[in-house]
């Protein structure tokens, strides 16, 4: 039977500390899905370039991001550069590792957003006499975005969910690190995770909630 | 006829339940002793080539189950986990090398000590970091949740100066250190030798003790049953009368035999 007396005082004292926590937890999860989107619009571009060692490195970047753990990508950023004497911090160890992931996710999205958007888009831009690049950057790239906007907040989700992985490489600042310290010290581990899991959880729900009203202000027709 | 059977198992086995068993019923009417040990913290606990765990711990669970005249089950447990293991029932006992604390004893029952470490600074040849005090301003780390661990960082931030990196395995720290993410760690001196002895991390030494009290680890169990608890006391103090303590610390660690009691106060 599970046999544990539950103590909120105690652990609430240490809310505080796990909301600072929180804080850089969204930190890196911004940072990453900025870093993730710049990347993505790049390996989109190089896979309609037609060039084909561009294409072939987006593609290689996308099965990669996509069919391993993020575990393993957050991982190798650290130990596995390192063991080239590249020597990146928990923290920057940790944003690669989900930018990387995210950049491969929001190509996949990208892609299937362009794949909404009709040709006869492009060649109208291009017969009103628009270059192709200006025709991509100003007819189809808005609405691209516009398609992808919702299911891109799904991946805004899973990284913030995916910063708790942060452990593995050190990182004790983020909400995940600051529980396991506490968790280390007093060995409240249910009180501490419960309340850890109630702030992603409100975390997740407030961008999912924030995404939709963005949406709607920006996207309506 | 028959319903006055029934009446009398039913009877019986509500009987039964008022004589509560308590967890050392349990573990010996079950005939097997479910033990948490951590198999990533040699010479305490690790897997040999064909993935079976060994250890210092893992024959101390052995001993305690033919004490108890059970068959011994090893759980493995990485640290963060020995305490979620306990509570959800997966394990009864944790021989995981688990010090002491007043903090944790809130939460588990923990016995007298059964062995004792000292702690050992382990650094990085090229950091330059020759002694204890030479990790001042220096990226430090250890393994997360241990006793070191805690020490340690309470030391960087009273130093006011360089980094500390908690890492979720004794493995990895020794990855950190070898590959110069980290300059310098402390952790059980028998564990910093173990692991520079294996030659899977090279250009790593031990460079010198901590000035950390001496870490007491105790077995632990769940803090109601005084049964138990006070079973593992006596097995405790009979490994030790045994010669059996002195035997597997020369096994496993070799040297002086740790002393397990503090001088001038009783447990």
């Amino acid at each position: 039977m599970f046999n544990y007396n539950f103590r909120w005082n105690q652990a609430l004292n240490a809310l505080p500390q796990m909301l600072d926590g929180a804080l850089v937890t969204l930190q890196i999860a911004l940072l990453s899905m900025l870093i993730g989107v710049t990347v993505a619009v790049l390996l989109t571009m190089f896979r309609l370039s037609g060039n084909r060692i561009l294409g072939g490195f987006a593609t290689a970047w996308v099965e990669l991001a996509r069919n391993t753990p993020a575990l393993f990508q957050i991982y190798m950023a650290h130990f596995g550069l390192g063991a080239f004497g590249i020597h990146l911090s928990p923290f920057t160890s940790l944003l690669a590792g989900i930018a990387f992931n995210n950049a491969g996710y929001l190509a996949e999205n990208f892609r299937g957003a362009l794949k909404a958007i009709p040709d006869t888009q492009a060649r109208a831009a291009r017969s009103l006499g628009m270059p192709a690049t200006q025709a991509f950057r100003l007819i189809v790239m808005p609405q691209m975005f516009r398609v992808a906007f919702l299911p891109a907040t799904n991946q805004m989700v899973w990284a913030i969910l995916m910063t708790s992985l942060g452990v593995i490489v050190g990182m004790n600042t983020d909400l995940a690190g600051v529980t396991q310290e506490l968790n280390a010290r007093s060995f409240r581990t249910f009180e501490f995770f419960a309340i850890a899991a109630v702030i992603y959880y409100l975390i997740a729900k407030a961008v999912t909630l924030a995404a939709h009203a963005v949406a709607w202000r920006m996207f309506r027709y | 006829m028959k319903t006055a059977f029934v009446a009398g198992l039913l009877a019986a086995t509500s009987l039964a339940s008022v004589a509560h068993a308590d967890a050392l019923d349990d573990i010996i009417s079950s005939g097997t002793l479910r033990c948490a040990v951590v198999l990533d913290f040699p010479p305490m606990g690790s897997r040999d080539e064909s993935n079976t765990p060994i250890g210092f711990d893992v024959d101390y669970c052995n001993d305690l189950a033919t004490a108890l005249g059970v068959e011994a089950e090893i759980v493995e447990t990485p640290f963060p986990e020995r305490i979620p293991a306990l509570m959800s029932g997966r394990v009864d006992v944790g021989v995981a090398s688990t010090s002491d604390t007043l903090e944790r004893a809130k939460t588990v029952g923990m016995t007298i000590p059964y062995f004792a470490f000292e702690m050992a600074v382990t650094a990085n040849e090229a950091s330059g970091v020759t002694s204890f005090e030479g990790m001042k301003g220096k990226t430090v780390g250890a393994t997360a949740g241990t006793y070191e661990a805690i020490a340690l960082e309470e030391q960087v931030k009273e130093w006011g100066t360089g980094t500390f990196r908690p890492y979720q395995t004794q493995a990895d720290v020794f990855l950190a250190l070898s590959q110069g993410q980290i300059d310098a760690t402390v952790s059980t001196s028998t564990v910093a030798q173990a692991n520079v002895k294996t030659g899977n991390f090279p250009g790593i030494s031990v460079v010198g003790t901590a000035p950390f009290d001496t870490d007491y680890v105790s077995l632990f169990a769940m803090r109601e049953e005084y049964g138990l608890l006070n079973f593992l006391n006596l097995f405790i103090n009979h490994q030790v009368r045994s010669g059996r303590y002195a035997e597997l610390y020369e096994k496993w660690v070799g040297g002086e035999v740790p002393d397990l009691t503090a001088n001038g106060v009783y447990r």
